[in-house]
């Protein structure tokens, strides 16, 4: 049993127009099902029926849906979380378009989380019978998948503590005040292979620090640079690496300003990953490897 | 709406816009900086007060990004002014000059000499 994957993010924007030249033409991921108010679409390589929602009006995050092994998998989930402290409601099958019945969770931190099993899989765009590595025809940047999220709370302590005790992830990197004990600041956790599955740092609780695609190197990255200065997309900063899962990225906004990011790269990780700890001193390094500098906006720009 | 000017109060700072241009396009155009964020409508970073004109925004603009009890705020990635402007930024937003060909270039203005001084802190 286990949570295995970020399987949607649902996020708030402005201008369904403006929202589908971005997401659709510049990051190239396909319209999958549009309705009154609302834009589903997936990436190539996800199988899925969808991976992005977006909802008109306001800005931000409404939900992330992470995907579990096993419908039996939930209500262990759940009375964990209801343990832990947390709001917890079911959900039915078709409360999410194609999704099954789920848990959802309100975190610590006041975001909406939703755990489920089932959900419409479309498979995707190369097939599983002797496929080709990558379609012929993407579009922009043709991102094959989304990777993670980063959130950000008043005690992000105590959100690391809900997905280590209440969903079993586990943390490949944290940074704190102090070498040993003191608060902390940020924790990348991981319930896949990669570096980081969720995240989270200081900040308001309920807000949205970005979600991101993988690519599958530099060198696509900076070819993604290079497609958001043809179609103006407002880029917070990159190309660079973090020293923080060692990926490289660019961070970018959408045009509602919910910031973005293309990352690749990273490490492996295992159940039994030793924990790096960043002390608070070191996290401009930690963010932006290669400037040690941060910019006035990580912190800050959130929706 | 050709020929319509910002004013950064407390700076001197005048600048000429060009037809439909946002006062941070604007601004930045003509070599000067401040303290912006996502240039989308979202985050609510680079707000600042109108305090004479009128603006018009053009784009998504996020409620929680612009209350409406900020009477008078506007966003100025998403701002175009319809008639000549001052706006008054933040105390935090460090407006300054980081090209000066630019500013040259553009047409500014400068009631004060101070605006060189203003951009060093």
């Amino acid at each position: 049993m286990g949570v295995m994957r970020l399987g949607y993010v649902h996020a708030r924007v402005t201008d369904l127009t403006a929202a589908r030249s971005h997401y659709g033409d510049t990051l190239g991921m396909r319209l999958v099902h549009e309705e009154t108010g609302r834009l589903y679409y997936k990436a190539w390589d996800e199988y899925d029926h969808h991976s992005v929602v977006l909802e008109e009006g306001g800005a931000g995050l409404v939900k992330l849906g992470y995907k579990v092994e096993r419908p039996d998998d939930l209500a262990g989930f759940e009375s964990r979380a209801e343990a832990f402290g947390c709001i917890t409601e079911r959900m039915s099958k078709g409360d999410n378009l194609a999704v099954g019945d789920g848990v959802r969770i309100v975190l610590p931190s006041d975001h909406v989380l939703e755990l489920y099993a089932d959900i419409e899989v479309t498979g995707t765009e190369t097939g599983s019978l002797n496929p080709d590595p990558f379609p012929r025809h993407l579009v922009g940047v043709g991102v094959p998948r989304i990777d993670h999220a980063l959130i950000t709370s008043e005690d992000p302590a105590l959100v690391e503590r809900f997905f280590t005790e209440c969903l079993d992830f586990n943390v490949a990197e944290r940074v704190v005040t102090e070498p040993d004990g003191g608060d902390v600041i940020g924790s990348w956790l991981f319930c896949t292979n990669t570096p980081h599955d969720i995240a989270v740092i200081n900040g308001p609780n309920g807000k949205l620090h970005h979600f991101a695609y993988y690519l599958t190197d530099w060198s696509d990255i900076l070819h993604a640079g290079d497609l958001f200065a043809m179609d103006d997309v407002a880029v917070d900063t990159g190309p660079t690496r973090h020293g923080i899962t060692r990926g490289t990225t660019i961070y970018f906004f959408d045009p509602t300003g919910n910031r973005n990011e293309v990352f690749s790269g990273g490490y492996i990780t295992y159940p039994d990953f030793p924990t790096i700890t960043w002390t608070v001193d070191q996290l401009a390094k930690g963010i932006f490897y290669v400037s040690r500098e941060l910019n006035d906006r990580f912190t800050s720009v959130l929706t | 709406m050709a020929g319509v000017t910002v004013t950064v109060e407390a700076t001197g700072v005048t600048v000429p816009l060009r037809a439909g241009e946002t006062i941070l396009a604007g601004l930045y155009r003509a070599g000067f900086a401040y303290r912006i964020g996502c240039r989308r409508g979202g985050c609510g970073v680079c707000r600042a007060e109108v305090t004479a004109g009128e603006v018009a925004h053009h784009g998504g603009v996020a409620a929680a990004a612009l209350p409406t009890a900020s009477a008078g705020a506007c966003l100025t990635c998403r701002a175009v002014p319809q008639t000549d402007v001052v706006i008054k930024l933040p105390d935090d937003a460090r407006f300054r000059c980081v090209a000066p060909l630019l500013a040259g270039l553009a047409g500014t203005s400068s009631t004060t000499s101070s605006q060189q001084r203003q951009g060093e802190h």
